[in-house]
C-alpha cells in the first residue's frame, strides 16, 4: 500500500454556487523510498494540494477528496486532535520562502525544539541534543554557535537548511517540498537538493517535491506529475515522460525552454496566459492555447486515461514523434 | 557632433575599471565599514549586442545596472558612451544620456504605479524628454509602441493591476523603448515569470533588439536564458569579473573554476549533459570582509597558497578574459 494515496482530490474556494476550483480531481499516490516530482505552472494548483494534504487548508476553502489515506489512515474524517499528530511528525513541510517561514522573533534553537516537544517531549536537554544532531546532519558550519541565532543572521541558503532540519526533527516519513530552491541561486539549491535526496534516502522517506523548475524535477525525481489550471495533464516516470512527452501542453513546455533551442531562434511560446478563476474555458483547459486543439477539445473536457503506461488527460495524445493520434488528418481549428 | 552619435571603432557603451563602495554603519561604537558592491569592473557592449552579466545574488550585477544608468554615481572609475566620459557632463546632458541609456526592472508587480494608466504610465517618459511634441502626438507614440511589444490598443486605459506577469513586463518593456534607447538595461527581466510566458517575453526583448537596433546589457541568474540570448557573458563574483567571452566559447569550455562550479550546478532536463560533479561547498562570503587573494579561494577546488595571498587579475587566455592564477593548468 502507497504512503500516501490522494483520490479525486479537489479544493473550492468562493460560493457554493459559483465555486473556484483551485485543484480539480488531482490523484496521486507517494511511495516510501519514492520521489514524486509535481510541475506545473503558477496557477496550476500544485501548492494548494499540498497544502490540502497537509490540512493547512481554512474556512472557506472546501476540501474534498474520494480518498486522502496516509498509511491506510483517513486523514479527512480522522479526529483533528489525531490529525494534528500526524501533520508535523509524520508529515513534514518544507515551505518555499525560508525567509518568510521562519519566526524572526525566536532563536533558532527554540524553533526547532518547539517541533520536538509538541511531539517527541522528553526535558530540555534531550531537546537541546538532538537539535544539535539536526544542525549537524543539514550540514551547517559551526552549529553550536549557530544554536542561538536569529534567522535574520542567517543567509537564505543557511535559512532553509534550518527549515529542513526542523521538518526532518521528528523522522517524518513523507515530506513535502514546496519549491525548496526558488528563492536560492544555483549553487546553494544544487547544496540544498543533494541534502534533502540524500535524507531520503538515508531514512526510506517518501518525498514530493513540488517546483516549476523542470530540468531541477527531471534530475531528482523518480516519476513526475505535470499540472494546468488545476487539474492533473500528465504522470509518467521521470526518465520518460520528458523524453517522449504524451500531453501537448508537456511538450510545449519543453518547448518554450531556451536550452530546447538553437543559437538565437525564436523560441515556441505557448499563446495567451493560464486561465483564471473567470476565464476558464469550458472544454479542455487548455483548448485556447492548444496547437493541435479542434472543435472536441472546445466543447467536451476530457479525462485522465491511461495512453501507453501513461496518465494523460488529452484526446488525441501525442505518439512518439510528436504528433496527435487518433485524429483525423488535417482536422485542426 | 554630440556625445550621443555613433563614432566608428569606439563601442557603444564602455566602462572601465567602475568601482562602487558603500559606506555602512555597523552599530554604535563599532567602526564603520565599506561595501565593495563593485570593485573593478571593465567591458565594452557594440551596438545591437547583447552582453550577460552573470553571478549569484549578491555578486553586485545590480549595483553594476545601477551605475550604467546613472540611477548611482560609480565612487571611481569611468563610463563612457561612444568614447565620451560620462562623468563630466552637465546636467542636460545627463539627461540625454539617461534617455538613451534606458531600464527595465526586475520586478513588474513593484516597478509600474498602481494609480496610474497603462496610457499615463507610457507618456511619463515622453512628456519629460521631447517636450515638443502635443498631447496627440505623444498619443501617437504610445499607441505606436504599445503596437510594437504586442499590447492591445484597449489597454491604453487600464490599470496595471488588470494585467498578468507577462503582459505588465511587456508594459515595463514599451516604456524603456518608448523614448528609443540606444541601450537598454534589463536587470532580471524575465525571472518572475512563468517558463511559457518567459519565452514569450524572450522572443520580444530579440525582435525588437532586431527592430530598434538596441543592445541589451542583460542581469540574469538564469544560465539557460543567458545562453539563448546573449552574445557575450561576463560572469561576476563578489564584485569582480571572473570570467568574461563569447557565450558559445564559455559554455562550451568554462575556464574560470566558478564558471565550471555554476555551470555544472544548473539542473539539466537532457540527461546526456548531466555531468556529475561535487557541488560547490559553501556560500558567497561578505562583501564587507572579502577573503584574502582571490576572493573564490575558499570554496575552489584548485586553490593554492598563491590564492590565498595574491588577488588574480584579468589576464588573456585563449581569445578570453580570465582572474585565475592557474588557468593555464587547469585548462
Amino acid at each position: 500500500m502507497a504512503l500516501l494515496e490522494v483520490k479525486n482530490l479537489t479544493v473550492e474556494f468562493g460560493s457554493e454556487d459559483k465555486p473556484f476550483r483551485a485543484v480539480d480531481s488531482v490523484s496521486y499516490s507517494v511511495d516510501r523510498g519514492e520521489v514524486l516530482g509535481i510541475v506545473g505552472e503558477s496557477g496550476s494548483g500544485k501548492s494548494v494540494s499540498s497544502l490540502a494534504v497537509m490540512g493547512l487548508i481554512d474556512f472557506p476553502g472546501r476540501v474534498t477528496a474520494d480518498a486522502l489515506t496516509f498509511d491506510g489512515q483517513d486523514l479527512l474524517t480522522m479526529p483533528a486532535k489525531r490529525r494534528r499528530q500526524i501533520t508535523g511528525k509524520d508529515i513534514a513541510m518544507i515551505f518555499q520562502d525560508p525567509m518568510s517561514a521562519l519566526n524572526p522573533c525566536f532563536t533558532v534553537e527554540a524553533q526547532i525544539m518547539e517541533a520536538l516537544k509538541v511531539h517527541e517531549g522528553g526535558n530540555k536537554k534531550q531537546r537541546r541534543e538532538r537539535t544539535l544532531d539536526l544542525l549537524n546532519q543539514v550540514g551547517i558550519p559551526d552549529p553550536k554557535s549557530r544554536m542561538t541565532a536569529y534567522p535574520h543572521q542567517l543567509s537564505g541558503g543557511m535559512s532553509q537548511r534550518i527549515v529542513i532540519a526542523m521538518a526532518i526533527a521528528c523522522n517524518p516519513r513523507l515530506l513535502i517540498a514546496d519549491e525548496p530552491t526558488t528563492a536560492l541561486d544555483v549553487t546553494i539549491q544544487a547544496q540544498i537538493i543533494d541534502l534533502l535526496l540524500k535524507l531520503q534516502e538515508d531514512s526510506d522517506m517518501g518525498l514530493l517535491l513540488i517546483t516549476h523548475d523542470l530540468a531541477l524535477v527531471s534530475e531528482a525525481a523518480n516519476r513526475i506529475q505535470v499540472m494546468y489550471a488545476g487539474q492533473l495533464f500528465e504522470s509518467g516516470p521521470a526518465d520518460s515522460i520528458f523524453a517522449a512527452p504524451r500531453h501537448p501542453y508537456t511538450q510545449a513546455l519543453l518547448e518554450a525552454l531556451p536550452e530546447r533551442s538553437e543559437g538565437h531562434d525564436r523560441l515556441r511560446t505557448i499563446p495567451g496566459v493560464v486561465p483564471g478563476q473567470y476565464d476558464r474555458p469550458a472544454g479542455c483547459l487548455l483548448a485556447p492555447r492548444c496547437r493541435y486543439a479542434n472543435e472536441n477539445c472546445v466543447k467536451a473536457r476530457p479525462e485522465v486515461s491511461d495512453f501507453n503506461g501513461r496518465d494523460v488527460r488529452c484526446f488525441y495524445p501525442l505518439n512518439d514523434q510528436g504528433q496527435p493520434t487518433g485524429m483525423a488528418t488535417g482536422e485542426t481549428v | 557632433m554630440s556625445f550621443l552619435d555613433a563614432k566608428p571603432g569606439v563601442p557603444l557603451l564602455e566602462s572601465d575599471d567602475l568601482v562602487r563602495h558603500y559606506d555602512v554603519n555597523r552599530g554604535i561604537g563599532k567602526p564603520g565599514a565599506t561595501v565593495k558592491a563593485l570593485d573593478g569592473v571593465s567591458f565594452a557592449l557594440e551596438t545591437q549586442k547583447t552582453l550577460a552579466v552573470v553571478g549569484e545574488s549578491g555578486c553586485g550585477k545590480s549595483t553594476l545596472g545601477r551605475q550604467l544608468t546613472l540611477i548611482e554615481k560609480p565612487t571611481s572609475g569611468a563610463l563612457k558612451l561612444n568614447g565620451t566620459e560620462v562623468g563630466d557632463l552637465t546636467d542636460k546632458e545627463a539627461k540625454q544620456f539617461r534617455r538613451t541609456v534606458q531600464m527595465i526592472f526586475q520586478n513588474p508587480y513593484g516597478s509600474l504605479n498602481p494609480r496610474k494608466k497603462v496610457g499615463q504610465i507610457l507618456a511619463e517618459p515622453v512628456l519629460l524628454n521631447m517636450d515638443s511634441l502635443g498631447r496627440k502626438e505623444r498619443e501617437e507614440r504610445v499607441r505606436a509602441t504599445m503596437a510594437k511589444v504586442g499590447l492591445r490598443p484597449e489597454f491604453y486605459q487600464r490599470y496595471p493591476h488588470m494585467f498578468s506577469g507577462g503582459q505588465r513586463q511587456r508594459i515595463a518593456i514599451a516604456r524603456a523603448l518608448i523614448l528609443e534607447p540606444k541601450v537598454i538595461v534589463a536587470d532580471e527581466p524575465v525571472s518572475a515569470l512563468d517558463v511559457s510566458v518567459q519565452a514569450q517575453v524572450l522572443n520580444l526583448m530579440m525582435d525588437l533588439q532586431e527592430e530598434m537596433n538596441v543592445a541589451y546589457v542583460f542581469i540574469s541568474h538564469d544560465l539557460s536564458v543567458v545562453r539563448h540570448i546573449a552574445d557575450d557573458v561576463m560572469v561576476m563574483y563578489l564584485g569582480r569579473v571572473a570570467e568574461k567571452g563569447p557565450t558559445e566559447e564559455i559554455f562550451a569550455k568554462p575556464l574560470h573554476p566558478y564558471t565550471r562550479a555554476l555551470l555544472a550546478s544548473a539542473p539539466k532536463i537532457d540527461p546526456t549533459q548531466r555531468v556529475k560533479t561535487e557541488p560547490l561547498t559553501g556560500e558567497l562570503p561578505s562583501p564587507i570582509n572579502p577573503p584574502s587573494g582571490c576572493a573564490f579561494h575558499k570554496r575552489c577546488p584548485f586553490a593554492t597558497e598563491e590564492c590565498a595571498k595574491v588577488r588574480p587579475e584579468l589576464r588573456n587566455f585563449e581569445g578570453r578574459e580570465v582572474a585565475c592564477h592557474r588557468v593555464e593548468e587547469i585548462a
